[in-house]
Protein backbone atom coordinates (compact mmCIF):
# COMPACT_ATOMS: atom_id res chain seq x y z
CA UNK A 1 0.00 0.00 0.00
CA UNK A 2 1.56 3.43 -1.18
CA UNK A 3 0.95 6.44 1.24
CA UNK A 4 -1.09 9.53 -0.16
CA UNK A 5 1.23 12.21 0.58
CA UNK A 6 -0.66 15.50 1.41
CA UNK A 7 1.96 18.44 1.09
CA UNK A 8 1.23 22.19 2.45
CA UNK A 9 2.96 24.64 0.20
CA UNK A 10 3.50 28.18 1.09
CA UNK A 11 2.35 30.20 -1.92
CA UNK A 12 3.28 34.00 -2.41
CA UNK A 13 4.35 35.96 -5.76
CA UNK A 14 6.44 39.11 -4.85
CA UNK A 15 5.98 40.33 -8.23
CA UNK A 16 2.47 40.11 -8.14
CA UNK A 17 0.59 43.07 -5.75
CA UNK A 18 -2.65 40.91 -6.00
CA UNK A 19 -0.61 38.04 -4.50
CA UNK A 20 -1.36 37.34 -0.50
CA UNK A 21 0.64 34.77 1.33
CA UNK A 22 -1.57 31.51 1.74
CA UNK A 23 -0.78 27.62 1.65
CA UNK A 24 -2.16 25.36 -0.87
CA UNK A 25 -2.93 21.49 -0.58
CA UNK A 26 -2.06 18.86 -2.87
CA UNK A 27 -2.21 14.96 -2.73
CA UNK A 28 0.43 13.25 -3.93
CA UNK A 29 0.52 9.04 -3.83
CA UNK A 30 4.48 8.32 -2.73
CA UNK A 31 6.56 5.75 -5.23
CA UNK A 32 9.36 4.09 -4.36
CA UNK A 33 12.62 6.11 -3.33
CA UNK A 34 10.55 9.29 -3.87
CA UNK A 35 12.12 12.61 -3.12
CA UNK A 36 10.54 16.02 -2.26
CA UNK A 37 12.12 16.77 -5.85
CA UNK A 38 10.17 14.21 -7.89
CA UNK A 39 6.86 15.12 -5.72
CA UNK A 40 7.26 18.48 -6.72
CA UNK A 41 7.51 17.87 -9.69
CA UNK A 42 4.52 15.89 -10.09
CA UNK A 43 2.67 18.49 -8.64
CA UNK A 44 3.96 20.91 -11.01
CA UNK A 45 3.06 18.70 -14.40
CA UNK A 46 -0.27 17.37 -12.72
CA UNK A 47 -1.53 20.25 -10.61
CA UNK A 48 -0.47 22.88 -10.59
CA UNK A 49 2.17 24.71 -13.07
CA UNK A 50 2.84 27.91 -11.62
CA UNK A 51 4.23 25.87 -8.60
CA UNK A 52 7.70 28.10 -8.40
CA UNK A 53 10.58 25.92 -6.73
CA UNK A 54 14.54 25.70 -8.00
CA UNK A 55 16.29 22.54 -8.94
CA UNK A 56 19.35 21.81 -11.38
CA UNK A 57 21.99 19.15 -9.93
CA UNK A 58 19.05 16.84 -8.16
CA UNK A 59 21.98 15.30 -6.53
CA UNK A 60 23.10 17.50 -3.53
CA UNK A 61 25.82 19.44 -5.16
CA UNK A 62 24.36 22.73 -6.71
CA UNK A 63 22.60 23.67 -3.83
CA UNK A 64 19.58 25.72 -4.74
CA UNK A 65 16.78 23.45 -3.62
CA UNK A 66 16.56 24.21 0.20
CA UNK A 67 14.12 24.77 1.61
CA UNK A 68 12.05 24.42 5.27
CA UNK A 69 10.57 20.86 5.33
CA UNK A 70 8.17 20.88 8.37
CA UNK A 71 9.70 23.54 9.84
CA UNK A 72 13.41 22.31 9.49
CA UNK A 73 16.23 23.26 6.20
CA UNK A 74 16.78 20.48 3.86
CA UNK A 75 17.72 19.80 0.05
CA UNK A 76 14.78 18.69 -0.93
CA UNK A 77 16.71 16.95 -3.74
CA UNK A 78 18.27 14.55 -1.37
CA UNK A 79 15.07 14.15 1.34
CA UNK A 80 12.93 11.30 0.43
CA UNK A 81 9.66 11.21 1.33
CA UNK A 82 9.78 7.89 3.13
CA UNK A 83 11.76 9.87 6.17
CA UNK A 84 8.82 11.79 6.34
CA UNK A 85 5.02 11.76 8.08
CA UNK A 86 2.19 12.01 5.69
CA UNK A 87 1.37 15.27 6.26
CA UNK A 88 4.22 17.37 4.70
CA UNK A 89 4.98 21.19 4.98
CA UNK A 90 6.81 23.26 2.42
CA UNK A 91 8.14 26.36 3.56
CA UNK A 92 10.39 29.05 1.18
CA UNK A 93 14.09 29.33 3.57
CA UNK A 94 13.87 32.79 5.83
CA UNK A 95 16.20 34.73 5.52
CA UNK A 96 16.98 35.03 1.75
CA UNK A 97 14.79 37.18 -0.04
CA UNK A 98 11.71 35.31 -1.72
CA UNK A 99 11.82 34.87 -5.58
CA UNK A 100 8.60 33.39 -5.34
CA UNK A 101 6.33 29.75 -3.55
CA UNK A 102 9.45 27.69 -2.26
CA UNK A 103 12.16 29.54 -4.72
CA UNK A 104 14.78 32.32 -2.99
CA UNK A 105 17.74 34.11 -3.72
CA UNK A 106 20.51 32.58 -2.19
CA UNK A 107 23.10 34.02 -3.79
CA UNK A 108 22.89 37.93 -2.97
CA UNK A 109 23.06 37.00 0.56
CA UNK A 110 26.28 34.28 -0.29
CA UNK A 111 27.56 37.49 -2.65
CA UNK A 112 27.50 40.08 0.16
CA UNK A 113 29.07 38.16 2.75
CA UNK A 114 31.76 37.06 0.35
CA UNK A 115 32.41 40.30 -0.26
CA UNK A 116 32.53 41.35 3.40
CA UNK A 117 34.58 38.84 4.58
CA UNK A 118 36.71 39.75 1.31
CA UNK A 119 36.46 35.84 0.86
CA UNK A 120 39.28 35.40 -1.48
CA UNK A 121 43.55 34.22 -1.08
CA UNK A 122 44.89 37.84 -0.49
CA UNK A 123 48.89 37.10 -1.43
CA UNK A 124 49.64 40.83 -1.00
CA UNK A 125 52.49 40.25 -3.51
CA UNK A 126 52.83 42.13 -7.13
CA UNK A 127 51.25 39.32 -9.49
CA UNK A 128 54.25 37.64 -11.46
CA UNK A 129 53.10 35.49 -14.42
CA UNK A 130 56.21 33.34 -14.92
CA UNK A 131 56.82 32.33 -11.36
CA UNK A 132 56.24 29.05 -10.11
CA UNK A 133 52.91 28.01 -7.91
CA UNK A 134 53.88 27.62 -4.54
CA UNK A 135 53.54 24.54 -2.92
CA UNK A 136 51.03 23.52 -0.12
CA UNK A 137 50.93 20.39 2.19
CA UNK A 138 48.96 17.42 1.50
CA UNK A 139 47.10 18.23 5.05
CA UNK A 140 46.76 21.92 4.46
CA UNK A 141 44.61 20.69 0.88
CA UNK A 142 42.88 18.33 2.68
CA UNK A 143 41.43 20.81 5.28
CA UNK A 144 40.98 23.19 2.63
CA UNK A 145 39.08 21.51 0.55
CA UNK A 146 36.90 20.18 3.79
CA UNK A 147 35.67 23.48 4.27
CA UNK A 148 35.31 23.86 0.37
CA UNK A 149 33.02 21.24 0.21
CA UNK A 150 30.08 23.78 1.29
CA UNK A 151 27.73 23.63 -1.35
CA UNK A 152 26.00 27.07 -0.37
CA UNK A 153 22.47 25.85 0.07
CA UNK A 154 21.93 28.33 3.10
CA UNK A 155 20.38 25.57 5.34
CA UNK A 156 22.86 26.60 7.88
CA UNK A 157 21.63 30.40 7.71
CA UNK A 158 18.17 29.56 7.80
CA UNK A 159 18.20 26.94 11.01
CA UNK A 160 20.40 29.76 12.70
CA UNK A 161 18.55 31.96 15.16
CA UNK A 162 20.97 34.93 15.01
CA UNK A 163 20.80 35.08 11.23
CA UNK A 164 17.25 34.46 11.49
CA UNK A 165 17.42 37.90 14.02
CA UNK A 166 20.27 39.92 12.25
CA UNK A 167 20.89 40.57 8.89
CA UNK A 168 24.23 41.27 9.60
CA UNK A 169 25.43 38.04 10.97
CA UNK A 170 27.96 36.30 8.54
CA UNK A 171 26.42 32.34 9.76
CA UNK A 172 27.85 29.03 9.96
CA UNK A 173 28.43 29.48 5.98
CA UNK A 174 30.13 32.37 6.63
CA UNK A 175 32.40 31.52 9.41
CA UNK A 176 33.09 28.54 7.24
CA UNK A 177 34.53 30.41 4.26
CA UNK A 178 36.41 32.50 6.66
CA UNK A 179 38.16 29.19 8.07
CA UNK A 180 39.13 28.39 4.76
CA UNK A 181 41.05 31.42 3.91
CA UNK A 182 42.70 30.88 7.63
CA UNK A 183 44.35 27.57 6.73
CA UNK A 184 45.04 28.33 3.84
CA UNK A 185 48.66 29.35 3.31
CA UNK A 186 48.83 32.06 0.78
CA UNK A 187 46.51 33.85 2.23
CA UNK A 188 48.83 36.51 4.02
CA UNK A 189 46.22 38.52 5.97
CA UNK A 190 47.49 38.65 9.17
CA UNK A 191 46.26 38.24 12.67
CA UNK A 192 45.03 41.01 13.78
CA UNK A 193 43.04 41.61 10.12
CA UNK A 194 41.91 38.43 10.75
CA UNK A 195 40.71 39.37 14.56
CA UNK A 196 38.88 42.54 12.65
CA UNK A 197 37.15 39.94 10.18
CA UNK A 198 35.97 37.78 12.77
CA UNK A 199 35.06 38.63 16.10
CA UNK A 200 33.01 41.69 15.76
CA UNK A 201 29.73 40.39 16.83
CA UNK A 202 28.23 39.96 12.97
CA UNK A 203 31.72 37.24 13.46
CA UNK A 204 32.08 34.22 15.33
CA UNK A 205 31.40 36.28 18.65
CA UNK A 206 27.64 36.55 17.56
CA UNK A 207 27.20 32.80 17.57
CA UNK A 208 25.08 32.03 20.60
CA UNK A 209 25.60 28.43 20.17
CA UNK A 210 22.82 27.21 19.20
CA UNK A 211 24.37 24.22 17.19
CA UNK A 212 21.97 23.75 14.37
CA UNK A 213 23.90 24.47 11.21
CA UNK A 214 25.47 21.49 12.40
CA UNK A 215 23.12 19.14 12.53
CA UNK A 216 20.72 20.40 9.03
CA UNK A 217 23.80 20.57 6.93
CA UNK A 218 23.31 18.14 3.89
CA UNK A 219 27.25 17.98 3.30
CA UNK A 220 27.51 16.98 7.02
CA UNK A 221 30.30 19.40 7.53
CA UNK A 222 31.95 19.89 10.91
CA UNK A 223 30.53 23.59 11.53
CA UNK A 224 30.66 23.54 14.75
CA UNK A 225 34.42 22.15 14.83
CA UNK A 226 35.22 24.84 12.44
CA UNK A 227 33.62 27.85 15.06
CA UNK A 228 35.80 26.04 17.74
CA UNK A 229 38.70 26.74 16.13
CA UNK A 230 38.10 30.03 14.76
CA UNK A 231 37.26 30.86 18.43
CA UNK A 232 40.42 29.40 20.15
CA UNK A 233 42.66 31.17 17.01
CA UNK A 234 41.31 34.76 18.18
CA UNK A 235 41.82 34.04 21.44
CA UNK A 236 45.72 32.72 21.25
CA UNK A 237 46.20 35.86 18.30
CA UNK A 238 44.80 38.43 20.91
CA UNK A 239 47.14 36.26 23.92
CA UNK A 240 50.28 36.68 21.09
CA UNK A 241 49.06 40.18 20.15
CA UNK A 242 48.97 41.57 23.76
CA UNK A 243 52.12 40.60 23.90
CA UNK A 244 53.89 42.24 21.39
CA UNK A 245 51.72 45.44 22.44
CA UNK A 246 53.69 45.94 25.40
CA UNK B 1 38.90 47.54 17.22
CA UNK B 2 37.89 48.39 20.57
CA UNK B 3 34.40 46.32 20.22
CA UNK B 4 36.26 43.05 18.50
CA UNK B 5 38.14 43.00 21.74
CA UNK B 6 35.89 43.79 23.65
CA UNK B 7 33.64 41.28 22.35
CA UNK B 8 36.56 39.05 22.48
CA UNK B 9 36.14 39.76 26.34
CA UNK B 10 32.88 39.40 26.76
CA UNK B 11 32.94 35.74 25.65
CA UNK B 12 35.88 34.45 27.98
CA UNK B 13 34.26 36.13 30.99
CA UNK B 14 30.34 35.19 30.47
CA UNK B 15 31.95 31.35 29.95
CA UNK B 16 34.85 31.02 32.41
CA UNK B 17 32.49 32.89 35.25
CA UNK B 18 29.90 30.17 34.52
CA UNK B 19 32.38 27.30 34.03
CA UNK B 20 33.42 28.45 37.66
CA UNK B 21 30.06 29.06 38.96
CA UNK B 22 29.06 25.21 37.75
CA UNK B 23 32.33 23.52 39.42
CA UNK B 24 31.68 25.50 42.14
CA UNK B 25 27.80 24.46 42.92
CA UNK B 26 28.66 20.95 42.41
CA UNK B 27 31.08 21.64 44.79
CA UNK B 28 28.80 23.13 47.00
CA UNK B 29 26.28 20.30 46.65
CA UNK B 30 28.30 17.87 47.98
CA UNK B 31 29.47 20.66 50.98
CA UNK B 32 25.44 20.64 52.08
CA UNK B 33 25.26 16.93 51.18
CA UNK B 34 26.82 16.31 54.55
CA UNK B 35 23.56 17.15 55.83
CA UNK B 36 22.96 13.32 54.76
CA UNK B 37 25.56 12.58 57.79
CA UNK B 38 23.07 14.34 59.86
CA UNK B 39 23.28 17.44 61.93
CA UNK B 40 26.83 16.70 63.44
CA UNK B 41 28.09 16.20 60.15
CA UNK B 42 26.51 18.87 58.75
CA UNK B 43 27.92 21.48 61.75
CA UNK B 44 30.81 20.22 61.77
CA UNK B 45 31.69 20.87 57.76
CA UNK B 46 29.99 24.03 58.23
CA UNK B 47 32.57 24.82 61.65
CA UNK B 48 35.18 23.73 59.22
CA UNK B 49 34.67 25.92 56.87
CA UNK B 50 34.56 29.16 58.98
CA UNK B 51 37.34 28.59 61.18
CA UNK B 52 39.62 28.03 57.86
CA UNK B 53 38.36 31.29 56.47
CA UNK B 54 37.24 29.45 53.14
CA UNK B 55 33.36 30.19 53.70
CA UNK B 56 33.58 33.73 54.19
CA UNK B 57 35.41 35.07 51.01
CA UNK B 58 33.57 32.22 49.41
CA UNK B 59 30.25 33.57 49.58
CA UNK B 60 31.45 37.44 48.48
CA UNK B 61 33.22 35.74 46.03
CA UNK B 62 30.62 34.23 44.15
CA UNK B 63 27.98 36.35 44.38
CA UNK B 64 30.35 38.97 42.40
CA UNK B 65 30.75 36.08 40.26
CA UNK B 66 27.56 35.15 39.90
CA UNK B 67 26.82 39.13 39.08
CA UNK B 68 29.64 39.34 36.82
CA UNK B 69 27.93 36.22 35.00
CA UNK B 70 24.93 37.32 34.80
CA UNK B 71 25.72 40.56 33.55
CA UNK B 72 28.39 38.95 30.82
CA UNK B 73 26.03 36.48 29.84
CA UNK B 74 22.76 38.27 29.21
CA UNK B 75 24.38 40.30 26.56
CA UNK B 76 23.17 37.72 24.51
CA UNK B 77 19.71 37.45 24.92
CA UNK B 78 18.18 39.72 21.69
CA UNK B 79 16.78 42.33 23.20
CA UNK B 80 13.73 43.10 21.24
CA UNK B 81 10.16 41.19 21.44
CA UNK B 82 9.60 40.14 17.43
CA UNK B 83 13.45 39.34 17.66
CA UNK B 84 12.82 37.07 20.30
CA UNK B 85 9.74 35.01 19.26
CA UNK B 86 11.43 34.99 15.88
CA UNK B 87 13.91 32.84 18.13
CA UNK B 88 11.89 30.69 19.91
CA UNK B 89 9.92 30.20 16.74
CA UNK B 90 12.61 28.95 14.76
CA UNK B 91 14.05 26.39 17.81
CA UNK B 92 10.31 25.56 18.44
CA UNK B 93 10.76 24.11 14.38
CA UNK B 94 13.76 22.60 14.56
CA UNK B 95 12.65 21.01 18.06
CA UNK B 96 9.30 18.97 16.32
CA UNK B 97 10.98 18.68 12.67
CA UNK B 98 11.10 14.42 11.55
CA UNK B 99 14.89 14.56 12.78
CA UNK B 100 14.56 16.62 16.15
CA UNK B 101 17.13 19.72 16.84
CA UNK B 102 17.13 20.16 20.66
CA UNK B 103 20.23 21.83 21.47
CA UNK B 104 18.21 25.41 20.29
CA UNK B 105 15.75 25.38 22.27
CA UNK B 106 17.61 24.52 25.66
CA UNK B 107 19.43 28.16 24.87
CA UNK B 108 15.79 29.56 25.51
CA UNK B 109 15.99 27.49 28.79
CA UNK B 110 18.85 27.74 29.44
CA UNK B 111 17.45 32.37 29.40
CA UNK B 112 14.85 31.52 31.32
CA UNK B 113 16.22 29.74 34.14
CA UNK B 114 18.84 32.13 34.32
CA UNK B 115 16.03 34.55 34.71
CA UNK B 116 15.37 32.36 37.73
CA UNK B 117 18.86 31.63 39.38
CA UNK B 118 19.20 35.37 39.43
CA UNK B 119 15.90 35.89 41.45
CA UNK B 120 16.01 33.13 43.92
CA UNK B 121 20.09 32.96 43.65
CA UNK B 122 20.55 36.08 44.86
CA UNK B 123 18.14 35.75 47.35
CA UNK B 124 19.94 32.44 49.08
CA UNK B 125 23.58 33.86 48.35
CA UNK B 126 22.43 37.00 50.17
CA UNK B 127 20.82 35.08 52.85
CA UNK B 128 23.60 32.71 53.06
CA UNK B 129 26.15 35.79 53.43
CA UNK B 130 24.22 36.89 56.23
CA UNK B 131 24.49 33.66 57.90
CA UNK B 132 28.28 33.36 57.26
CA UNK B 133 29.41 36.53 58.18
CA UNK B 134 26.70 38.12 61.18
CA UNK B 135 25.14 36.56 64.56
CA UNK B 136 21.45 37.84 63.29
CA UNK B 137 20.12 34.72 62.85
CA UNK B 138 21.19 31.43 65.45
CA UNK B 139 23.58 31.49 68.08
CA UNK B 140 26.98 32.93 66.58
CA UNK B 141 28.16 33.89 62.80
CA UNK B 142 28.03 31.30 60.81
CA UNK B 143 26.05 28.31 59.31
CA UNK B 144 23.91 26.13 61.84
CA UNK B 145 22.07 23.03 61.41
CA UNK B 146 19.40 24.48 63.61
CA UNK B 147 18.68 27.18 61.66
CA UNK B 148 19.06 26.08 58.55
CA UNK B 149 16.77 23.02 59.09
CA UNK B 150 14.02 25.41 60.45
CA UNK B 151 13.76 27.54 57.65
CA UNK B 152 13.85 25.22 54.98
CA UNK B 153 11.27 23.03 56.88
CA UNK B 154 8.85 26.28 57.21
CA UNK B 155 8.38 26.85 53.92
CA UNK B 156 11.95 27.96 51.88
CA UNK B 157 12.32 23.91 50.62
CA UNK B 158 10.03 24.92 47.87
CA UNK B 159 11.92 27.95 46.55
CA UNK B 160 15.18 25.86 46.88
CA UNK B 161 13.85 22.94 45.02
CA UNK B 162 12.82 25.11 42.26
CA UNK B 163 16.66 26.96 42.43
CA UNK B 164 17.77 23.09 42.43
CA UNK B 165 16.24 22.49 39.14
CA UNK B 166 17.32 25.24 37.35
CA UNK B 167 20.74 25.58 38.61
CA UNK B 168 21.55 22.04 38.06
CA UNK B 169 19.65 22.15 34.25
CA UNK B 170 21.79 25.70 33.33
CA UNK B 171 24.80 24.44 34.75
CA UNK B 172 24.95 21.15 32.94
CA UNK B 173 23.86 22.16 29.72
CA UNK B 174 25.94 25.41 29.68
CA UNK B 175 29.02 23.66 30.46
CA UNK B 176 27.95 21.27 27.37
CA UNK B 177 27.76 24.10 25.52
CA UNK B 178 30.62 25.68 26.25
CA UNK B 179 32.98 23.05 25.58
CA UNK B 180 31.59 22.49 22.25
CA UNK B 181 31.81 26.27 21.49
CA UNK B 182 35.62 25.64 22.12
CA UNK B 183 36.27 22.43 20.56
CA UNK B 184 35.77 19.64 23.07
CA UNK B 185 33.67 17.79 20.27
CA UNK B 186 36.41 17.55 18.08
CA UNK B 187 38.16 14.88 21.59
CA UNK B 188 34.85 13.77 22.27
CA UNK B 189 31.81 13.20 19.89
CA UNK B 190 28.93 15.39 20.77
CA UNK B 191 27.00 12.83 21.38
CA UNK B 192 29.28 11.62 24.25
CA UNK B 193 29.50 15.28 25.49
CA UNK B 194 25.80 15.22 25.87
CA UNK B 195 25.64 11.94 27.54
CA UNK B 196 27.98 13.38 30.07
CA UNK B 197 25.61 16.62 30.28
CA UNK B 198 22.68 14.10 30.96
CA UNK B 199 24.11 11.97 33.73
CA UNK B 200 25.63 14.82 35.58
CA UNK B 201 22.28 16.59 35.45
CA UNK B 202 20.74 13.56 36.78
CA UNK B 203 23.91 12.61 39.43
CA UNK B 204 24.11 16.05 41.03
CA UNK B 205 19.91 16.01 40.65
CA UNK B 206 19.11 13.57 42.99
CA UNK B 207 21.44 14.10 45.55
CA UNK B 208 20.54 17.09 45.71
CA UNK B 209 16.61 15.79 46.04
CA UNK B 210 17.86 13.53 48.69
CA UNK B 211 20.02 16.38 50.63
CA UNK B 212 16.51 18.76 50.19
CA UNK B 213 14.45 16.18 51.55
CA UNK B 214 16.51 15.72 54.37
CA UNK B 215 16.84 19.53 54.87
CA UNK B 216 13.29 19.89 54.66
CA UNK B 217 12.69 16.88 57.62
CA UNK B 218 10.88 14.14 54.82
CA UNK B 219 13.84 11.80 55.21
CA UNK B 220 16.04 10.59 57.99
CA UNK B 221 19.76 11.16 57.31
CA UNK B 222 20.51 8.26 55.41
CA UNK B 223 24.38 8.38 55.92
CA UNK B 224 24.22 9.45 60.01
CA UNK B 225 25.35 5.62 60.92
CA UNK B 226 28.79 6.89 59.28
CA UNK B 227 29.42 9.02 62.35
CA UNK B 228 30.82 7.16 65.53
CA UNK B 229 28.21 7.56 68.25
CA UNK B 230 27.99 10.64 69.79
CA UNK B 231 30.09 11.51 73.00
CA UNK B 232 28.11 13.30 75.30
S1 LIG C 1 19.04 20.28 -6.82
FE1 LIG C 1 21.12 20.68 -6.57
S2 LIG C 1 21.31 20.47 -4.42
FE2 LIG C 1 19.26 19.87 -4.75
Amino acid sequence: MSRRLEFEIFRLNPEDPESEPHTDRFEVTETPYMTLYLALSQIREEQDPGLQFDFACRSAICGSCGMLVNGRPALACRTLTSQLPDSIRLYPLPVFRLVGDLSVDTGSWFRQMAERTEAWVHQKLPFDASAEESRMSDDDAQAIYDSDRCIECGCCVAACGVANIRSDFVAAAGLNRIARFMLDPRDRRDESEWFEVLSSDQGIFGCIGLMACEDVCPKQLPLLEVHAYLRRRLFASRLVGKQTDT
Amino acid sequence: MTTARAQLANELISGASGAVLAVFMWGHMLLVGSILLGRRGFDWMATQLETWFVAQPAVVGIFVLFLVHAVFASRKIPAQLHERQQLTQVSTDLQHSWTPHLDSKLWLWQVRTGMVILVLGSFHILLLAVDVLTPLYGQHAGIESTTTLGRVRAGLWLPYAVLLLCVEFHASVGLYRLAVKWGAGALLSRRTLKRIERALFWLILVFGALTLMVLAGLLDPPLEFLLPPATQ
